[in-house]
């Protein structure tokens, strides 16, 4: 066992834990965050994405002991955030979730992608999504989404 | 009436929770005492199992088929003349028949250590030759997957409807083509997952499965084991998403409620991606002949057809391998009046894992073989491929339609909608960009498909019953209920995985009472609260669970009518029940406060008040058996590389018709859905072997799944053609969009490589077979 110090969504945790866990298992069975999902443990799918140190990360093939000292936002982490709850409502709007399994891995991929590259086009955003597999929407209504927010953010400002 | 009902594209009910991150999906389940399953699993395709030896201090945390003996035998029926049964083992027993097969089951407090000790089990195998490839398992020499039948050919099935005589006699061209699709993998997100523990207060084993049937789900589960119906309840939660791979009983959800019985503790399996990658390789594993006799301008005077299906391993419950050829066979004449059709349909058994449904079964196959076919033909008698669509589409004149192989197409105007698709694509302007060479070398193509989707399947006439299945689709049952406070609450036996059936179905009841949807509360994936039902599959909920949903809805209104009318102190015949409230003459009383006095005063009730009260039982059978038909034209535009046969997608147009569209934003979202699927079966997605039945596609570095750049935007387009046997004419969409990328992506290649006089005819369309098409025209 060894130990480790985490701040999961502005809480600091400290747990001892075996070398080999990867962080999505610490934050879904230690922490009880299960919204953060796994579909392929091999760091290829996205759907594992968590903002470790505000950067998109695959939590599958990060381990627990390496994200000592970090900050995790997971998808139970944005209360407040007017940028998400923006990206969430053109989700809704858009219909950019189907069966929802990817839906947290997508929803930090595109506040990364939001945050990141204001002027991203439909086919910056694609390319940004690359990483990210959903099986059910075909994608379609995930980039509008996405465009759909950065237009409004765009307006708004 | 709702302006958030039935036709309004609504936001959905249940996107707030998944984009809370507080969906609850099986693998989030965390019970008291629990412990994870891992299982071991066959190293080899084929050999007898000499002996299993759990590794020294994991005593009576591992288990084998042995063990198991009181688990009574899983076979699937059918009604095929020469089907031949066998034994769908939990575990495997005697001998492992795929890579990957489960040998033991190994349970520990933590995922990790059950997989520790599922590795560290030592297994002994009696190495046999495998049978990797359908054809070759159809030879006299080949192995026996099965060692007490004579040969690998699990049923053959003959189908002749018109005569073909005539047709041959007449022929002027006789188009002959044989076409192949690679196995591949459902991949929902979530893969397949079962947690069981037994409930002593309720004397109930309580199984949460990644599972789109809940109740033949309980009815297997039970029988199997050896308990009653009342002693089993299956919850499917939040499911990340099925595609028809989560509608059998597999071998590891019958382990883990052995194992959870047998240890009286919670036991979790959840499925890892190397182990959907390998044991669920089980669909579109096709290979067509056709034979199509057509007059001099391509007219279609008849087939005939030959499909084979590589069924894998086993049977798994309650699917009996066979339908997927036979299904096959029977759509193989597409939306085309086309006469005479003979054929034959042969499964054969291979060492691959067992083959299951995948959305669209096998109509993608058959849409790739008779799409690819018109082209073909349009090819051979010198004209362009719409116009040779054109000339065999069924006419909207001539709905219904009885097709050659039975199907009744019930409503339509297919030429309308395949010629929108051709006009979005605009062919004329690629044959225009086609005569100068692309500055960049590639070649272009268009290509077109056509097709109708069977959807809402009933009991038969020509399907489930006749074939003898036990899971047989036809009576749809839901419990719709006022609420004391005057909500609606539904119960259905439906599950929904992503279709946004908790949002369309209160849309369904919005429309018939007026209540809003945030106030309808749609209940399914749960035998404990459903009454009956055979779960999604098939592209049915919204058609069966609708028309259930809705006459419920019905026939609450007249025990309202009563009630309301005696608050009002008029006559039951003077008032309307619509928008929430009973309406007489003199005033309204809303369901409220209809509810209100139902639940909490009666003493203000009339006399005859109906005893059933405010909650109705209820069901929905269809008009017509054999389903209803939707409609979908797909048009591609490609560039192809003929340096590295990398193809590219450069236009792309749907038309679909799904009748009534209870949602637009949901329809939309189920086409597209499945055209992504759709060009992972033309394009990427392949489950391959060795010779030796090793699957080499076992990551997602090998097995490719299409990404977000590798789906373009599409021009989307709708006709709305109710059906008449249904209840507001609603029609299935689930399956449409994933049947027709094989077909007009396939026949852009074609289009696009035809100056080299070669085709392709084999999914999925990689790099490698193009380029090796593309060789081969080179070297004529
Ligand atoms: S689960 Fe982490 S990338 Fe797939
Ligand atoms: S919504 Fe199901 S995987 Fe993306």
């Amino acid at each position: 066992m060894t130990s480790t110090t985490i701040s999961v969504n502005g809480r600091t945790v400290t747990a001892d834990v075996e070398p080999r866990l990867s962080l999505a298992d610490f934050l879904r069975e230690h922490e009880g965050l299960t919204g953060t999902h796994t579909a392929c443990e091999h760091g290829v799918c996205g759907a594992c994405t968590i903002m470790l140190d505000d950067r998109p990360a695959r939590s599958c093939i990060t381990l627990a002991v390496a994200a000592h000292g970090a900050e995790v936002r997971t998808v139970e982490g944005y209360d407040g955030d007017e940028t998400m709850a923006t990206i969430r409502e053109s989700f809704k709007k858009a219909h950019a979730v189907q069966c929802g399994y990817c839906t947290p891995g997508m929803l930090a991929t595109a506040y990364d992608i939001v945050t990141r590259l204001p002027d991203a086009d439909r086919d910056r955003i694609r390319l940004e999504l690359a990483g990210n597999l959903c099986r059910c929407t075909g994608y379609i209504g995930i980039v509008d989404a996405i465009e759909m927010t950065l237009a409004e953010i765009r307006g708004g400002s | 009436m709702s302006d958030r009902g039935v036709g309004a594209s609504i936001a959905r009910k249940e996107d707030d929770r998944f984009l809370m991150g507080t969906g609850e999906f099986t693998p989030d389940v965390q019970l008291p005492g629990m412990w994870h399953a891992a299982f071991n699993r066959a190293q080899i395709a084929h050999g007898r199992l000499v002996s299993v030896k759990a590794p020294s201090g994991a005593e009576g945390q591992v288990f084998t088929s042995a063990d198991m003996a009181d688990i009574k035998p899983i076979r699937s029926t059918a009604s095929f003349p020469g089907f031949k049964g066998a034994d769908f083992p939990v575990l495997a027993r005697d001998k492992v028949r795929y890579a990957g097969e489960q040998v033991a089951i190994a349970v520990a407090p933590t995922r990790a250590e059950a997989e520790d000790i599922a590795d560290s089990i030592e297994v002994e195998y009696e190495e046999l030759p495998a049978v990797v490839d359908m054809n070759d398992g159809r030879e006299p020499s080949a192995a026996l997957v099965h060692d007490h039948w004579a040969d690998n050919v699990c049923c053959e099935t003959q189908f002749e409807n018109g005569d073909l005589e005539p047709a041959r006699a007449a022929a002027v061209h006789t188009i002959h083509r044989r076409f192949r699709m690679a196995r591949q993998t459902p991949f929902p997100m979530e893969g397949r997952g079962t947690l069981a523990h037994y409930d002593s207060r309720l004397d109930e084993l309580v199984v949460w499965m990644s599972h789109q049937l809940p109740h033949p789900m309980q009815r297997g589960i039970a029988h199997f084991l050896g308990l009653e119906i009342n002693n089993v309840r299956v919850i499917c939660p939040d499911v990340g998403g099925g595609f028809g791979l989560k509608t059998h009983l597999d071998g590891e959800t019958m382990a883990v409620c052995w194992t959870s019985l047998k240890l009286g503790r919670p036991i979790k399996w959840i499925q890892d991606r190397l182990e959907h990658l390998t044991c669920d390789a089980d669909c579109r594993n096709h290979q067509y002949t056709m034979t199509a006799y057509t007059d001099e301008i391509g007219k279609i005077l008849g087939m005939e057809v030959e499909c084979v299906v590589d069924a894998g391993a086993y049977s798994p419950w309650p699917w009996p391998i066979g339908v997927e050829a036979a299904t096959g066979v029977g759509n193989l004449q597409g939306p085309y009046t086309v006469d005479a059709l003979k054929g034959r349909s042969v499964t054969v058994c291979t060492n691959k894992p067992p083959s299951q449904p995948f959305r669209g079964v096998a109509r993608p196959g058959a849409c790739f073989t008779d799409e690819l076919t018109m082209d073909a033909i349009a090819r051979t008698v010198g004209r362009e491929p719409w116009d040779v669509r054109l000339d065999n589409l069924v006419p909207p004149a001539a709905m219904p339609y009885d097709t050659v192989t039975r199907k009744h197409l019930d409503s339509g105007d297919y030429p309308e909608a395949f010629r929108r698709c051709v006009a979005a694509i605009d062919p004329e302007s690629v044959r225009e960009r086609q005569k100068t060479p692309e500055p960049d070398g590639r070649l272009i193509g268009v290509g077109f498909a056509c097709f109708y989707e069977q959807t809402a399947y009933g009991t038969g006439p020509f399907g489930y019953s006749a074939w003898g299945i036990e899971l047989v689709p036809g009576m749809e049952m839901a419990t719709v209920k006022l609420t004391p406070d005057g909500g609606l609450w539904a119960s259905v036996g439906i599950q929904c995985h992503g279709q946004g059936l908790e949002t369309t179905l209160a849309q369904v009841a919005a429309s018939e009472l007026g209540i809003d949807p945030e106030r309808i509360a749609i209940r399914h994936g749960d035998t404990a609260t459903a009454y009956a039902g055979t779960g999604t599959y098939a592209s049915r909920s919204i058609v069966v669970a609708g028309g259930a949903v809705a006459q419920g809805c019905r026939e609450l209104k007249p025990r309202l009518a009563r009630i309301g009318a005696h608050l009002l102190q008029c006559d039951e015949a003077d008032v309307a029940v619509e928008n929430a409230e009973v309406r007489g003459p003199g005033g309204s009383v809303t369901f409220d406060e209809i509810a209100e006095a139902f639940y909490h005063h009666p003493e203000n009730l009339p006399d005859d008040t109906d005893r059933g009260g405010l909650t109705v039982a209820t069901g929905y059978n269809d008009k017509v058996h054999g389903g209803v038909f939707g409609f979908g034209a797909h048009g591609a535009v490609v560039a192809v590389d003929p340096d590295t046969g990398q193809v590219e997608i450069l236009d792309y147009a749907i038309v679909d018709d799904c009748g009534t569209r209870v949602n637009p934003l949901v329809v939309k979202g189920q086409v597209i859905g499945g055209y992504a699927q759709g060009i992972g079966n033309a394009l990427y997605e392949e489950s391959d072997y060795d010779e030796n039945g090793q699957p080499l596609s076992v990551t997602l570095a090998d097995y490719h799944v299409p990404a977000a750049p590798m789906v373009p935007d599409i021009k989307y387009d709708y006709m709305e053609s109710p059906s008449p046997y249904t209840t507001m004419g609603i029609k299935g969409v689930g399956e449409s969009g994933a049947i027709g990328p094989v077909g007009a992506i396939g026949n852009a290649v074609n289009d696009a490589l035809k100056g080299l006089g070669v085709e392709i005819a084999e999914t999925p369309i990689t790099p490698r077979r193009v380029f090796d098409a593309i060789e081969r025209g080179r070297a004529r």
